[in-house]
This record gives C-alpha cells, sequence and structure tokens, in this order.
C-alpha cells in the first residue's frame, strides 16, 4: 500500500471517509440539464476567500488612525514587496465580488430558481447581497482618501433623511457629526470583524440549505417546465440518473473559477486603476470637497435616483420599496411555470429593471 | 497500460502546474511578510557629547537593535550594544550602583559590558565610538 492510500486507509476507518465521499462527491448528483451559470456561486466561495486571505495581509501594515491610514496605504503600495498586488487583489476583488454576484443573482432569477421551496435560499442570498454592500463601502474609508472621505459623508448622509431618527442614525454611524477619525474606528472594527463574521454565517446557512433541499433543476431542455413542489411534506429534491459533481462538474466550477481568475489578474495588471478615479490618490481634506465627486459604480444607480427625486426621503423610499420586493419575490411570485419564456410579464420585468438599473447608473456616471 | 501511463503522465502534468501555481502564490505572499529593511536605524548614529550624563547612559536605536553609550567615573566612553546575552531583554543602566542589570532574570555586567553575575553566558557587545569635536559617533 502506497503512504498515501494508508493515510486515505488510516482516516477511512474512522471517519468513514469513502461514503463522505460518496455522499457529497461522487454519488451527489446533479440535473442533466444544468449549466455553468450554476457555477457562480463556487466562484463566489473563491472570491470571498481570496478577499479573506488579501484582507488578513493587508492588516498586517494598514494603520486604521485618520493620521497614518493614508501614508500606511501608501507605504503599503510603493515600499511593501509585493504589497501593490495584495492591495490591488483586494480593491478589485471587492468590485468584481459585486458584479459577479449580481451575475449569480440574475441568473438565478432568470432560471426560476428562487421559487419555493427555495424562498430561504433566496432570502440568504439577498441578505448576503446586502452584507457584501456594506463591507464594500466600509472598506472604501479605510484608504482615508480624498475619495474616500467625500464618498463616505455623502454615503452616511443619506441615512439623515429618515424622518426622526435620521439625525441620531447619521451620528451614531459615523461616531460624531460629521465624518472624521471616529468613523473611520468604526468602520474599519465592522470591516474586518463584524461584516466578514456575518458573511460567513450565512454563506454557511446558504449552503445548508442548498444541501438540504437539493439543487434545483434548470427551466431549460425539458419538455416540463413547472414547479412540481406541492408544499406538503418536505423531501429532498434528488436527481436519478443525473451527472455526479465529482468529477463533472467539479470541472465545470474549475473551468468557471480560473476564467474568472483571468479576468481579474488582466485587471489587476493591465488596468488595475479602472476602480480608482483619481481622488483616490489624495489624502482625505475635511476643508475641501473635490468636483464631481461619484460613488462606486454599484451605487451609481442609487446616487441617480437620490438626485432624480426631489425630495430625499421619497428617493430612499423608492429604494427601499425595490429592494423589499426583490428581497420577497419568491413570496409574491407564486407562479409554477419557471421558463423565463413562457413567462411574458417576468420577462419584460427582468429585462426593463436590468435596463433601467443601467440607465440610471450611466446617467449618474456622467450627470 | 497505455491508459493508465497517459493517465500517469496527465497527472504529473496537473501535479507540475499545481506547485507552479502554489509558487506563484507563496512567493509574493512571502515577500509581503518578510520585513521591509528601513533607514532609520542606519550604520551609524551621531549625537552630541553632551547628551550623555556624567556617569550616566544614553540609549539609542542601532542597526535594528537597542545601543547604549555610557560616561564612566573617569569620563571615558563606552559604547555597547544594550541586549542581554541571555534571552535578548535590553539591560539597563544602573547609575548608583555603576554597573548594567537586566531586569529580565538578574544578569549583571559591569561598565565595560562583562558579566559580573546570573545567568547571561558572553559579555555585552561593544560597539566601535569616535568622538570628535564634541560629536559621538558609533558604528
Amino acid at each position: 500500500m502506497t503512504p498515501l492510500k494508508s493515510i486515505y486507509h488510516w482516516l477511512d476507518v474512522r471517519l468513514g471517509l469513502g461514503e463522505l465521499v460518496e455522499k457529497h462527491l461522487t454519488g451527489y448528483l446533479l440535473p442533466r440539464n444544468i449549466n455553468a451559470w450554476y457555477s457562480l456561486g463556487s466562484v463566489l466561495l473563491v472570491i470571498f476567500g481570496i478577499q479573506i486571505a488579501t484582507g488578513i495581509l493587508l492588516l498586517i501594515y494598514y494603520v486604521p488612525d485618520a493620521e497614518k491610514a493614508f501614508k500606511s496605504v501608501t507605504y503599503i503600495m510603493n515600499d511593501v514587496p509585493f504589497g501593490w498586488f495584495i492591495r490591488l487583489c483586494h480593491a478589485v476583488g471587492s468590485n468584481m465580488m459585486v458584479a459577479v454576484l449580481l451575475l449569480h443573482m440574475l441568473s438565478v432569477l432568470f432560471m426560476g430558481s428562487h421559487k419555493s421551496p427555495r424562498e430561504m435560499n433566496w432570502l440568504t442570498g439577498f441578505i448576503l447581497f446586502n452584507l457584501i454592500l456594506g463591507i464594500s463601502l466600509t472598506g472604501y474609508l479605510l484608504p482615508w482618501s480624498q475619495l474616500s472621505f467625500w464618498a463616505t459623508t455623502v454615503a452616511t448622509n443619506s441615512v439623515g433623511a429618515i424622518p426622526i431618527v435620521g439625525e441620531y442614525l447619521m451620528t451614531f454611524l459615523r461616531g460624531g457629526i460629521l465624518v472624521g477619525p471616529p468613523t473611520l474606528g468604526r468602520f474599519f472594527a465592522v470591516h474586518v470583524t463584524f461584516l466578514p463574521l456575518a458573511i460567513g454565517a450565512f454563506i454557511v446557512a446558504h449552503l445548508f440549505l442548498l444541501e438540504r433541499i437539493g439543487v434545483s433543476t434548470p427551466p431549460f431542455g425539458l419538455g416540463e417546465t413547472k414547479n412540481n413542489w406541492q408544499g406538503d411534506s418536505f423531501r429532498y429534491q434528488s436527481h436519478p440518473g443525473g451527472i455526479p459533481f465529482f468529477p463533472n462538474y467539479l470541472l465545470q466550477d474549475m473551468t468557471s473559477i480560473l476564467i474568472y481568475l483571468a479576468i481579474f489578474l488582466t485587471v489587476v495588471f493591465f488596468s488595475p486603476y479602472i476602480f480608482f478615479p483619481p481622488t483616490a490618490f489624495v489624502p482625505a481634506d475635511p476643508f475641501k470637497t473635490p468636483a464631481h465627486i461619484k460613488p462606486e459604480w454599484y451605487f451609481l444607480a442609487n446616487y441617480q435616483t437620490l438626485k432624480v427625486f426631489p425630495n430625499e426621503l421619497l428617493g430612499l423610499m423608492v429604494q427601499g420599496a425595490a429592494m423589499t420586493i426583490l428581497a420577497l419575490l419568491p413570496f409574491l411570485d407564486r407562479s409554477k411555470e419557471r421558463n423565463p419564456l413562457k413567462r411574458p410579464l417576468f420577462l419584460s420585468c427582468f429585462a426593463g429593471g436590468i435596463i433601467l438599473y443601467i440607465a440610471m447608473a450611466i446617467w449618474g456616471h456622467y450627470s | 497500460m497505455q491508459t493508465s501511463s497517459r493517465r500517469e503522465f496527465l497527472g504529473f502534468c496537473l501535479g507540475g502546474l499545481a506547485v507552479a501555481g502554489a509558487v506563484a502564490v507563496a512567493y509574493p505572499i512571502l515577500g509581503y511578510l518578510t520585513p521591509v529593511k528601513t533607514n532609520e536605524s542606519g550604520d551609524r548614529i551621531s549625537f552630541a557629547a553632551t547628551e550623555i550624563p556624567p556617569e550616566g547612559a544614553k540609549f539609542f536605536k542601532f542597526r535594528g537593535t537597542t545601543g547604549v553609550v555610557i560616561r564612566k567615573q573617569g569620563g571615558e566612553l563606552v559604547a555597547l550594544s544594550a541586549i542581554c546575552t541571555h534571552l535578548g531583554c535590553v539591560v539597563q543602566w544602573e547609575k548608583e550602583k555603576q554597573n548594567f542589570l537586566c531586569p529580565c532574570h538578574a544578569g549583571r555586567f559591569t561598565p565595560d559590558g562583562i558579566v559580573i553575575s546570573g545567568p547571561p553566558p558572553k559579555p555585552l557587545e561593544r560597539l566601535p565610538i569616535v568622538v570628535a569635536d564634541g560629536v559621538v559617533t558609533v558604528g
């Protein structure tokens, strides 16, 4: 017996490894018509792993002090060996994470995978989306650049429009009346401890639900595309005669991950500054607001919505309503049909929503 | 047999790729974690001789560690590494006793760095010192 086989045997007789491999890898069957979009979850797990690893490395040199933060980031970029690489991976990775997450959610919506009995998968995913936006926003402030400072000023200012408690909430978020050193302390703590833990917990919940309920069948390439869940009792959605996760679908996962890494590293090496406007390279100056300050691309639509409505509260309420409808979609959209081509109303809303979001973002960028 | 050797070859290729990938990831991370050399405590340090009080000591950062210059009773200046040779604590100058004490395990050294008592196995390292025009240069 080779040493590797001996180790496997040693573990197998103690832990039943063979049974685990059979249950979760080779015997874990997926629908025969499964497609590449199902691998975006694995891509997101890899991105989150890279964010955690690069984040821990950045913590070694980053100083969360308003006097020293910008200098420490400059030091990481210019003096620490490969510091530029670690930091750019983290900053570019956060943008890519939001982009891939949006694609993942859109593909789930398009294939009707959010429908019952997977309401909780959708809800945990939706909460994860909000947590990812939160971790991106809080991380944005940490370099303490002009961009960080004023983007945070604008973002936290919106909270002030909420009636009665708005002012208090804004001061609470900022740790003072204006964005300043106490804000950095708060955002830093939330960014490196609370949010990563919360995201980790929701990922575990999301995966548990996936494992417990089973993978949905894509509504393409089959005669029957209706949701046949009865709602009478719990049953795991198995796929007899389907393709095994290992090695078949793992290969698709690896392909998607490598395609993602190719795109990600191309941006990191060849065009890292597409996500950095010039104000990102100037230290924060609380007395000088730069002209034309804009939020990150994924907040541009929200930014423009606030500008379109004459009243800030109204703008916030419209966004709140849109987010609530999205969160509760599986409870509202109860039709059995899952094929988008047989759901004209859904398809129109889906396409219209994407066009509106992109149009608002472009408008926000050029306004 | 042919299939098996082809599999083995592909296995080797994949293994090689995995090793290359691991090296490509590990190399920048190790580089990133390696302490950056700084110039703040360079090879030489100079300061005014008046900064060393009579029968007293002056501690300073030197080559990434701590050095000390003392003015002995006769006025002679001595430069030593302030790192105790036992377990690396920084020794303290005791003016009234005119010797060094390492507070960690009570090692004692003469003003010239020779061990008087306690666990230190070796004397304190002597550092080259030059005094010219009232300026002390160590290193």
